[in-house]
């Protein structure tokens, strides 16, 4: 019964995500279709619906499918280094999830991560490992805040994110750009500067290399360049697992997550939580802007000044995929890093590599009534092993 | 200093009849239980057909055109609210996750439209916004302000007057109640999202068009839905309230718009950025301030069942 | 023309994994009140939601006039003039009372609401049945008695004359209840018919003409209430022999271990203070009640006691310590085991499984805790042996996520998580409401259980016979102030009422004198 329970709770939920998966991709290839349809026809020459099928697979979502291993040697290192701030920012939504808040406002965590490591990395030339505290702190902060308004004045954490989400993006950018002589600002790429060497030697986060032999064979040859970020970032969502699982300060998150009313009763302070919690889901988001900017990979652009980083909002996607569990997390998040380079990988003259972020939206809106394929697959598991539900009396 | 004052004017107006209108709409939404968060991306929505309506109907009489697209911008919106209203209603999804699922949605959407429809790798449209500016007194004021007008009556008189807005008002505060004597609490539910959707599209248009004659699709609406539902907290879901908080937010809002040009400000020499924070700090304040006594509808954001009673 | 007005007949209806209702006949006459009787969960609701249209039964008809109807909707049953109060009411509170009465059956005129006409026939009916009701009031600023009144305005607003009273009583003071029993009459008087849903046999005793009573959702038979007796009606309730007593030996009370001076509590709902200068103690070895019409006030007091609330000036100390200062969490640690009254919000987290449920107030002990772990085997332990000590039923022992347990089991692994922490003091609100007789007597044991090893209970109930039952002393509280103190076995249920419905007040010293006077 136990056992059966266990496996139950567990298939339902991997089951669910994956039909969420199947169907998010089955719309993504459906518009491929679409728009391989409407190139062909404004062509204006004779072509067959299998042209147009074949277009769509091979040139669209073949390609999305295989994301980096169309192009292994370059496309596995952007994989590598993008599902590393995912699994992050994923943990970040996912964990807060658990306290029962909605994390939003990961993406402005991510935002001030991202400065403060690359400040630190910049202005004070500190080591990569104290860079990286500093992207932790700085997200923390910022995800401080809104547990604060919620805490003390009860509003919504949705709305406080979303607003400091804003009042973040422009803080940094306007403190990066500095009018143009920031000093972290480089005027000719319009970006902050490169890290990693020169002046700023030490101030990225070692390449895996470190682990391989000399002359790496294989995978390590296409890894050897990528940083170790991807492993801090699992070894965090293993941490995390621990303490929500099986440590008394999870137990309190997860009480509170469920019934604020009854946590209270229990004598947890929900005050206090709140805040911690929203403290370290900030933490987590900025830790992950922390990875993907102190590994060299890109470098922060105070120009474009619009939009909030799509690694926020991805954490959204990923940790409902993964239903907040943190292992869960790691798959998701590679998932998600997975089509996002293989929509770039995409023939651009005919699909814009959006197509990806549909697919990833597409699963986020399934996610929110995700509990309704869970209910219909733990009762086909029920069939299926003949269980009987022992339901006695009441309603 | 005059013509700065008109430009603040001229700004204000614009974007304060942006932001009521969508605002009135997530108020609709609200009103009846369904907390709207996907209003950005509804306003992308409607702003990207509408862009392509005013493109298709370029040449036409003005009137035509301006009714062809706001329409159709109001139409759009509404049809892609009605994702929010399956999800939420039907399938009794978390509509907060709902939402920001189509807000995601709604930015990919729009580039993989505008790129396509410009055959190129850009997400940027152009067209003529001409037939929808008047200039009244040395101000230009674009036509959405009496639309916007006309919107903040109506919106007065449904909700309060009729008995569609009794109905919708019992449905946000105790579905069980409205149930119990026979109102079909879904259909209302579904009557205020797609209200919601129809003023959010309008919205997301009024704010694209009059201002410039092109708009690049990968920035969304830059965080007007998001802003707008603040004004309908700060306006604690009434209309006239959320007429006043829309003027006194849009007065933020142009003040990053015009920082540049207006000598006072400009001698400050403060980032553009800084006007561009401030309507999102005072937000913040103001719900800080007002928390304590909010109307939200009591049961908005909890899902309805039948079933349970 | 059939004899019934309405007739209910075989009706069926099937929850996944319970049949709320096995083949009930209900017929109910013109022009007479009928009683609904059983224990809570015996299917009363459901079958009245049939009627209602709420719910499709799986089997059965339903006929009106002697002509099978089909309802589906309230509007069906509106149409077919059936009203019903709801059990908890159905009413917006930022709604008039106007507003409240004609929603779903609004006048319009031009497209407007047209609320003058509507406003003119509510005055007329509330004038006529001596309803006293202001039509421009907000409901959330009127008295629960008052909105009960609306809801009765809103059925004879829609020209209802089949009234359904869903447990009616229960949130009224005697004298209230005693308006509603001549109202209902009225009603009767003029031809219309009235279903009463009750598990109150002294109100049927009272009111009902017939009474039809259900027992785990199967039919058990209609009397004449001129025909049966009290226990009659009980035996067919609850299937046997209810001795409606608790067994308590005298036992001698020992130190002061409660001692509460001079507290006062802030109100949420309004600006007067819910809770107004509370002083009493309670010592080892007894079971002190605090008895009271819902809403005068226990609520706010047991939340300040342990700490849920904020008080404004006042103390609370056990075994002289004091309390006031300190958290939730410290209070807990310093000797007071708390049921609350609200299982569900309060008393457990629902999406727990049982075993999680069970350390809800220790698992911060280091029983179940080391270097900040969980000691899950601890814990699978502990529940185990609640489990078994306490009889808590459930489809998967330990690993029952709590949501799915029934409403009696999840109160029996309440009180057992309390009870088994031996602390010295035990507060209890409403432990057995909604409860069946069985899971009642079960909790009721337990706690004189709890009283008889020398710790106190302090019990907050609405129920006046299980206050009678089980206190040693009995405290009433009205309007937030302890009106009198008794003894049970020297004060009657009359008395009782008369100080909650606040027509009598003492204090101690003039306790003796009331009595003499009310006993001539």
């Amino acid at each position: 019964m136990n056992h059966l329970e266990k496996l139950k709770r567990g298939l339902s939920t991997v089951l669910s995500a994956l039909i969420s998966v199947a169907i998010g991709l089955a719309f993504g290839f459906i518009i491929l279709f679409l728009l391989s349809l409407s190139t062909y026809a404004s062509a204006g020459e004779p072509f067959t619906l299998k042209q147009v099928f074949d277009t769509a697979y091979n040139e669209g979502f073949l390609r999305l499918m295989k994301g980096c291993f169309y192009m292994v040697r370059r496309g596995l290192k952007t994989e590598i280094s993008q599902a590393a701030p995912l699994i992050m920012t994923g943990l970040s939504v996912a964990f807060a999830f658990k306290t029962g808040l909605f994390n939003i406002g990961a993406a402005g965590q991510y935002t001030l991560g991202a400065f403060g490591a690359l400040y630190c990395a910049i202005v004070l030339k500190l080591p990569w490992y104290l860079c990286l505290l500093a992207s932790v702190l700085f997200g923390a902060v910022w995800g401080a805040i809104p547990g604060f308004f919620k805490a003390y004045f009860k509003i919504n954490e949705v709305i406080t994110s979303i607003m400091f989400n804003w009042i973040g993006l422009y803080a940094v950018n306007t403190l990066i750009y500095g009018g143009g002589t920031g000093a972290m600002y480089c005027a000719k790429t319009t970006k902050t500067w490169v890290i990693g060497s020169g002046v700023y030697e030490g101030t990225t986060i070692p390449n895996i290399s470190v682990f391989l032999s000399e002359k790496p064979q294989g995978l390590g040859l296409y890894l050897k360049d990528t940083s170790i970020a991807i492993f801090f970032a699992i070894i965090i969502a293993i941490i995390l697992y621990i303490i929500i699982n099986k440590t008394t300060f999870g137990y309190e998150i997860r009480a509170c997550g469920h019934s604020q009313t009854a946590a209270k009763y229990a004598g947890i302070s929900e005050k206090r939580n709140i805040i911690l919690s929203m403290a370290i889901a900030g933490g987590l988001a900025g830790f992950g802007a922390g990875l993907y900017y102190l590994s060299g990979v890109a470098e922060w652009q105070p120009l474009v000044s619009t939009s909030l980083p799509g690694f926020g909002f991805d954490g959204i996607s990923v940790a409902l995929l993964a239903s907040s569990n943190p292992i869960g997390v790691i798959f998701s998040a590679l998932f998600i890093a997975h089509i996002d380079v293989g929509g770039g990988y995409m023939n651009a003259s005919f699909f814009p590599r959006e197509i990806a972020d549909i697919v990833s939206g597409i699963i986020i809106y399934l996610c929110a009534f995700m509990l309704l394929f869970k209910t219909a697959i733990s009762k086909g598991i029920s069939r299926v092993f003949g269980a009987k539900k022992e339901l006695e009396g009441g309603k | 200093m005059p013509n700065e004052i008109l430009l603040l004017i001229k700004y204000t107006l614009l974007y304060s009849s942006v932001l009521m209108m969508v605002a009135l709409g997530g108020m609709f939404a609200e009103r009846s239980g369904i907390i709207n968060i996907a209003l950005e991306g509804i306003m992308v929505i409607g702003g990207l057909i509408g862009v392509l309506a005013t493109q298709m109907t370029h040449g036409m009489n003005p009137v035509i055109q301006v009714a062809v697209s706001v329409i159709a911008a109001g139409l759009a919106g509404m049809i892609y609210s009605m994702l929010l209203a399956f999800a939420s209603i039907n399938l009794k999804a978390d509509q907060t996750i709902g939402g920001t699922a189509l807000n995601i949605l709604a930015t990919a959407i729009a580039m993989v439209i505008a790129k396509r429809v410009n055959g190129s790798q850009s997400s940027k449209l152009d067209y003529t916004n001409s037939s929808f500016i008047f200039n009244v007194f040395g101000i230009d004021v674009n036509v959405f302000l009496f639309i916007g007008l006309v919107f903040l009556i109506l919106s007065f008189v449904i909700l309060y007057r009729t008995r569609l807005g009794l109905r919708l008002r019992a449905c946000g505060e105790h579905p069980q109640a409205a149930d119990s004597v026979g109102i079909n609490v879904y259909k209302m539910r579904y009557i205020g999202v797609l209200l919601s959707g129809f003023l959010g599209g309008i919205g997301g248009f009024a704010y694209i068009v009059p201002a410039v004659q092109s708009w690049n699709f990968e920035v969304g609406v830059a965080g007007m839905g998001f802003l707008a539902l603040a004004v309908m907290i700060f306006g604690q879901w009434h209309p006239i309230k959320i007429f006043f908080a829309a003027i006194f937010f849009s007065l933020f809002k142009s003040l990053a718009n015009i920082a540049d040009s207006v000598s006072f400000l400009s001698r400050l020499q403060w980032p553009k950025e800084i006007y561009n924070m401030m309507p999102f700090i005072a937000s913040m304040v103001v719900l800080a301030l007002t928390s304590g006594r909010s109307k939200a509808p009591k049961a908005e954001g909890i899902p309805y069942d039948k079933g349970s009673r | 023309m059939s004899e019934y007005i309405i007739e209910m007949r075989n009706i069926t209806k099937v929850f996944p994994g319970i049949k709320a209702n096995d083949n009930i006949t209900l017929q109910l006459k013109k022009g007479e009140i009928h009683a609904l009787l059983g224990e809570n969960g015996a299917g009363k609701s459901t079958l009245m939601s049939v009627l209602f249209g709420l719910y499709q039964p799986d089997e059965g008809k339903i006929f009106k006039d002697g002509k099978e109807v089909k309802i589906n909707n309230p509007n069906d049953a509106n149409a077919l003039k059936i009203g019903m109060v709801h059990q908890h009411f159905k009413l917006v509170e930022v709604f008039t009372v106007l507003e409240n009465i004609i929603l779903g059956a609004e006048d319009t005129n031009m497209g407007l609401l047209e609320k003058n006409r509507a406003r003119k026939k509510v005055l007329m009916l509330s004038q006529k049945y001596g309803l006293n009701v202001n039509p421009n009031a907000l409901v959330e600023d009127i008295s629960v008695g008052m909105q009960q009144r609306v809801e009765i305005l809103k059925m004879l607003y829609r020209n209802n004359d089949i009234l359904i009273f869903d447990e009616p009583t229960a949130v009224l003071t005697p004298q209230e209840i005693d308006d509603l029993m001549e109202i209902m009459r009225g009603f009767a008087r003029e031809g219309k018919s009235i279903l009463f849903i009750t598990h109150k046999l002294n109100e049927i005793m009272a009111v009902a003409d017939r009474c039809t009573v259900l027992r785990k959702g199967k039919y058990m038979g209609t009397v004449d209430i001129k025909d049966v007796t009290k226990e009659d009606l009980s035996q067919m309730m609850v299937g046997r022999q209810v001795s409606f007593t608790v067994d308590k030996m005298d036992i001698q009370t020992g130190k002061t271990v409660l001692e509460v001076k001079n507290l006062t509590v802030p109100s949420k709902l309004h600006k007067n203070n819910a809770v107004k200068n509370v002083s009493f103690t309670v010592r080892e070895g007894e079971i002190v009640c605090i008895a009271g019409i819902e809403g005068n006030g226990q609520t706010e007091f047991v939340q300040a006691l342990t700490g849920l609330e904020k008080i404004k000036s006042g103390s609370i100390k056990l075994y002289g310590k004091e309390l006031t200062k300190l958290s939730i969490r410290q209070r807990a640690k310093s000797g007071m085991a708390h049921i609350p009254e609200d299982r569900h919000k309060h008393g457990l987290v629902l999406d727990y499984t049982l075993e999680q449920n069970l350390v809800l107030q220790r698992y911060w002990t280091n029983e179940f805790k080391k270097a900040g772990f969980i000691r899950s085997k601890a814990i699978r332990k502990h529940a185990v042996r609640l489990i078994e000590q306490f009889d808590i039923r459930s489809g998967q022992g330990p690993i029952t996520i709590s949501r799915s347990m029934s409403g009696g089991n999840q109160q029996k692994a309440i009180v057992g998580r309390e009870i088994d922490r031996s602390e010295p003091l035990v507060v209890a609100v409403q432990p057995t409401r909604g409860l069946d007789v069985g899971a009642i007597e079960f909790i009721h044991q337990e706690l004189v259980k709890t009283r008889d090893s020398g710790k106190a209970v302090l019990l907050v109930s609405l129920e006046l016979d299980e206050v009678m039952n089980l206190s040693d002393r009995i405290l009433v509280m009205y309007e937030g102030k302890i009106v009198g103190e008794f003894d049970p076995k020297k004060t009657t249920v009359q008395e009782l009422g008369l100080y909650m419905a606040g027509g009598k007040r003492t204090n101690e010293q003039t306790n003796e004198q009331t009595k003499a006077s009310l006993a001539k």
